[in-house]
């Protein structure tokens, strides 16, 4: 190729990033600057320009890809204050999604070695790949709140928030305890919900369905029961003191163990209810309580700030 | 010892705020691209040149600069200049050039060694 070829073909490189409204007259001026630059190259060396001044010269004034960037305003998806913020919350959904994928794909009963790669199969095609739906909905959502706090600055401005604040106020947290004892007040008595709804017609099939088996009240639910009704105080407590204080948020981790506890007691020790389906049903949602609690408590315990200093010691 | 890679990013975020002002302040009168460019160099603010052409063309979408072809002793050359909006930008971030300047100058006396 000549000088002059390998410059046309370096604006066409660039020229076709550009929009088309203004990608022909960008490439004119860019081919008569280029070709002018060449030529003082030339002269200051004292020959012909060649393909290699020519290559070494366009290396040297970008590559295409970053130099059409460079005649457009910069375009923000996800703001660079989110950029961490985002590469984590990949890595973590993408790392439950697999990870959940892969046990549920060696469930399966594996004879060979080539069950196993079949099932790598079946995982990569079927959990993997899929799973790229997250970062997707990650890049919306961060994009959308960076648009948003573009749109209408004055409500991303930072406001004061104590950290020992009622979340919702007392308002919220009387409807919470409200609600804790209307969910105990069924739960010990699961079929109450069917006499209440159908004034005691409920089909029978529907009465067993939510009737405890005898190995489960006597063993888990005293505990299970009381450790739950153990939070009514907790809360009340709350609301009157008006804030979260140490003592209190320390009560509530141990209860929130101790619940999980309980429960995970109860789903591994036997059935709950008589009906397989209730049970069955039961125990999925308690184990996803249980993972909701724990997930909770360690993010809560990572994101603590307690300011230190490090052990570099001072001046 | 601070290595010359920290040196080069820090010297090139020190630059890229200048560069700016320093295209505006030569385009008082009509400069096409590469003379520009060369005009630049002459007085020591040497800029790339993929980093200049585009740059005259962000500017002039942001409202600051006009410009025109114009065939003269060559090939038709783009020209850009400062409009009306570009010389009471250039006034009020020379001002604020000057300012920093003048602090800088003073941050870095009372702080050397």
């Amino acid at each position: 190729m000549t000088a002059n070829e390998i410059i046309e073909a370096y604006v066409a490189d660039v020229a076709v990033q550009l929009p088309r409204k203004q990608r022909n007259d960008v490439a004119f001026e860019l081919r008569a600057l280029l070709q002018e630059q060449m030529q003082d190259r030339a002269d200051a060396v004292g020959h012909a320009a060649d393909a290699s001044m020519a290559t070494d010269m366009l290396r040297a004034f970008g590559n295409p890809r970053d130099v059409a960037a460079r005649y457009l305003p910069a375009l923000t998806i996800i703001e660079p204050a989110d950029g961490y913020k985002f590469l984590r919350a990949s890595v973590i959904g993408l790392s439950a999604i697999w990870v959940l994928g892969l046990l549920k794909h060696l469930q399966q009963p594996l004879q060979s070695g080539w069950d196993l790669l079949s099932v790598m199969g079946q995982w990569w095609g079927g959990t993997v790949i899929p799973s790229l739906w997250w970062p997707g909905l990650l890049v919306v959502m961060f994009g959308s709140a960076a648009w948003t706090r573009r749109r209408w600055p004055q409500d991303a401005e930072w406001k004061p928030l104590a950290t020992d604040r009622l979340r919702g106020g007392r308002a919220a947290m009387v409807m919470g305890v409200i609600g804790m004892v209307c969910g105990l007040y069924v739960l010990t008595e699961p079929s109450r919900v069917l006499d209440i709804l159908w004034g005691g017609q409920a089909a029978p099939a529907a009465y067993q369905a939510l009737t405890y088996t005898e190995a489960f009240l006597q063993r888990q639910a005293p505990w299970l029961f009381a450790l739950i009704a153990l939070n009514i105080p907790l809360y009340v407590s709350v609301i009157i003191k008006g804030r979260w204080t140490d003592p209190l948020r320390t009560l509530e981790k141990s209860l929130a163990l101790a619940d999980c506890a309980a429960m995970a007691w109860a789903v591994a020790d036997g059935p709950i209810f008589l009906s397989t389906g209730s049970d069955q049903t039961t125990k999925v949602l308690m184990t996803l309580i249980i993972a909701w609690t724990l997930v909770d408590l360690l993010v809560r315990k990572l994101r603590r700030v307690r300011p230190a200093p490090s052990q570099q010691g001072y001046f | 010892m601070v290595g010359t890679d920290v040196f080069g990013k820090l010297e090139l975020e020190l630059r890229r705020g200048v560069v700016v002002l320093a295209t505006l302040s030569q385009l008082r009168k009509p400069r096409y691209g590469y003379a520009l460019r060369q005009a630049l160099a002459d007085k020591g603010m040497a800029i790339e040149e993929g980093t200049l052409y585009p740059l005259l063309r962000r500017l002039e979408t942001q409202g600051v600069l006009t410009s025109q072809w114009k065939i003269e002793d060559g090939p038709p050359r783009r020209y850009y200049a400062l409009n009306a909006d570009g010389r009471k930008l250039l006034n009020r971030l020379a001002q604020c050039w000057q300012g920093m300047n003048e602090t800088m100058e003073q941050v870095l006396k009372e702080d050397a060694p």
